[in-house]
């Protein structure tokens, strides 16, 4: 099987002294792709900005001038996490369209799985407002190009930190399922179990949060105990990952205790969650430990790709199993609440 | 129109003290509870700048100088960026009236939207918002 990958591969210019989300991170989630010695089974394709009208169908056009304005005029702070220099309007754009070609590559072969490796990382990014790193909704503007073609989609965000922005973006879109699974509570602060979609989207929105120190098997048990059910019901035509490893232990940003081989893990069953080859493609969000993000790649890709691999063992005994039953009975209280509202609404 | 609670915004820079200290006037004045709201962003988590648990200290010193009564005074750390996180005060449990910004803070751009917590907060807000110039002279409220 192929692997496809896209990113903005020169992104130095993004980049503020001393901050965690920097160019060798990139390396390091490449040198995750070379580990899997794939030779002519890994397929780069040619780097592409996103157009205006491919960013508006999740952006606000004022936010997206006012970010082209702002670093044409030298960048700066944004807030207190994130930032831009004159040249991240540019590598931002690249990083947005990397996933539309890689989705043309795949709707072309039928086959193989694709990788996002660019930076900065998207999911916090919201409608009309950049934070958390984040300046563009990579994987948002990806899932609008398949909306558009009249697809269903699926999009896991594993990353420790919920994406509130894919979450905001999608939020009334019932062709789009969102499932996070997160560090609860953390940034950004949303993710709630009863957050649960909008009006004409209940149940489209999946939130597990869970406790610092959960390991893999917490995840996994949530993963299939409650977001499984509700995507056999979505039945997904794409399966978009948003791949942030910053839930794995060595990671400095949070207090999960994943490890490569429960990536691992993780992405064959939201690869099981394709309905055939060539339909899934991966993000990177965050993660910022070199070395785990390393590991963590290439477990994940090897994973994704039905290849056997050496990787750290799945960890478990962490804090959280107790709460799946317990986010599980929420969501469905939650969602029978809106539905009852709606009813009471309607007569 | 009666304001029982006003949020404001605090992140350790000059203008948050002089936004901290309008809000405490105005409350002394009105009546007003203030929520003395801070962000806690991603890049907090690698140094950890406030404890949810008790006043900083130049907070404490500024509510002992405006001697505002600490019953009336709330301290509340909040996952966020700096606009969520003011704008959420105005949900529930908070309930915010009204909520107070400095003019500057960590954004470090004046006269664009983008890189301003305080002109964010103005066009997200569905409350009244002050904001508090870096120019504002103690005892002027109004």
């Amino acid at each position: 099987m192929v692997l496809v990958i896209n990113g903005p591969y020169s992104d130095s210019e993004h980049v503020e002294p001393g901050h965690p989300e920097r160019p060798e991170r990139l390396t390091a989630a490449m040198a995750g792709v070379e580990d899997l010695h794939l030779g002519a089974d890994l397929v780069v394709v040619p780097s592409y900005a996103a157009s205006r009208a491919e960013l508006v169908r999740v952006h606000n056009g004022n936010y997206l001038d006012e970010l082209g304005a702002f670093c044409y005029a030298g960048g700066g702070d944004i807030d207190q996490d994130t930032y831009a220099t004159m040249d991240s309007w540019a590598i931002a754009k690249l990083a947005a369209g990397a996933g539309l070609k890689v989705i043309d590559e795949l709707q072309r072969r039928n086959d193989g799985v694709g990788f996002v490796a660019a930076r900065p990382p998207g999911h916090h990014a919201l409608a009309d407002r950049a934070m958390g790193f984040c300046l563009l909704n990579n994987a948002a503007v990806a899932a609008a190009s398949l909306l558009s073609q009249g697809e269903r989609v699926l999009i896991i965000d594993w990353d420790v930190h919920h994406g509130n922005g894919t979450q905001q973006i999608f939020w009334d879109e019932p062709n789009v399922l969102y499932v996070s699974t997160h560090q609860w509570p953390l940034f950004p602060g949303s993710g709630s179990v009863n957050e649960v979609g909008g009006r004409h989207a209940t149940d489209r929105t999946v939130n597990i949060p869970l406790p610092p120190g959960a390991t893999g098997d917490v995840v996994r048990r949530a993963v299939d105990t409650i977001a499984g059910p509700v995507v056999d019901a979505f039945d997904p035509t794409w399966v978009l990952v948003s791949a942030g490893f910053d839930a794995h232990r060595d990671d400095p940003m949070a207090d999960l205790r994943l490890t490569s081989g429960d990536f691992a893990l993780l992405a064959r069953t939201v690869t099981d969650y394709s309905p055939r080859p060539g339909r899934v493609v991966m993000f990177l969000e965050g993660g910022y430990d070199l070395s785990a993000l390393r590991s963590s790649v290439h477990a994940t890709l090897s994973a994704a790709l039905g290849q056997s691999h050496e990787t750290e063992a799945p960890s478990n005994g962490g804090p959280g199993i107790e709460h799946v039953a317990r986010i599980h009975q929420a969501r469905r209280t939650a969602i029978e609440t809106l539905q009852a509202s709606d009813e009471e609404e309607g007569t | 129109m009666t304001i029982e609670n006003i949020a404001v915004g605090y992140d350790g820079s000059p203008d948050a003290e002089i936004a901290v200290r309008w809000a405490l006037g105005a409350a002394s004045e009105s009546g007003a509870t203030v929520t003395i709201v801070h962000a806690t962003g991603l890049l907090e988590h690698l140094h950890q700048h406030f404890s949810p648990d008790r006043l900083p200290p130049a907070l404490l010193a500024l509510v002992d100088e405006c001697g505002f009564s600490p019953s009336r005074l709330r301290w509340l750390v909040d996952n966020g960026d700096a606009c969520s996180v003011l704008l959420r005060a105005a949900s529930p449990p908070i309930n915010a009236g009204m909520l107070v910004v400095g003019s500057r803070g960590q954004g470090k751009r004046v006269g664009l939207l983008l890189g301003s917590t305080s002109l964010e907060v103005v066009e997200h807000a569905t409350i009244p918002v002050v904001v508090v110039p870096s120019s504002y002279v103690e005892g002027e409220t109004r």
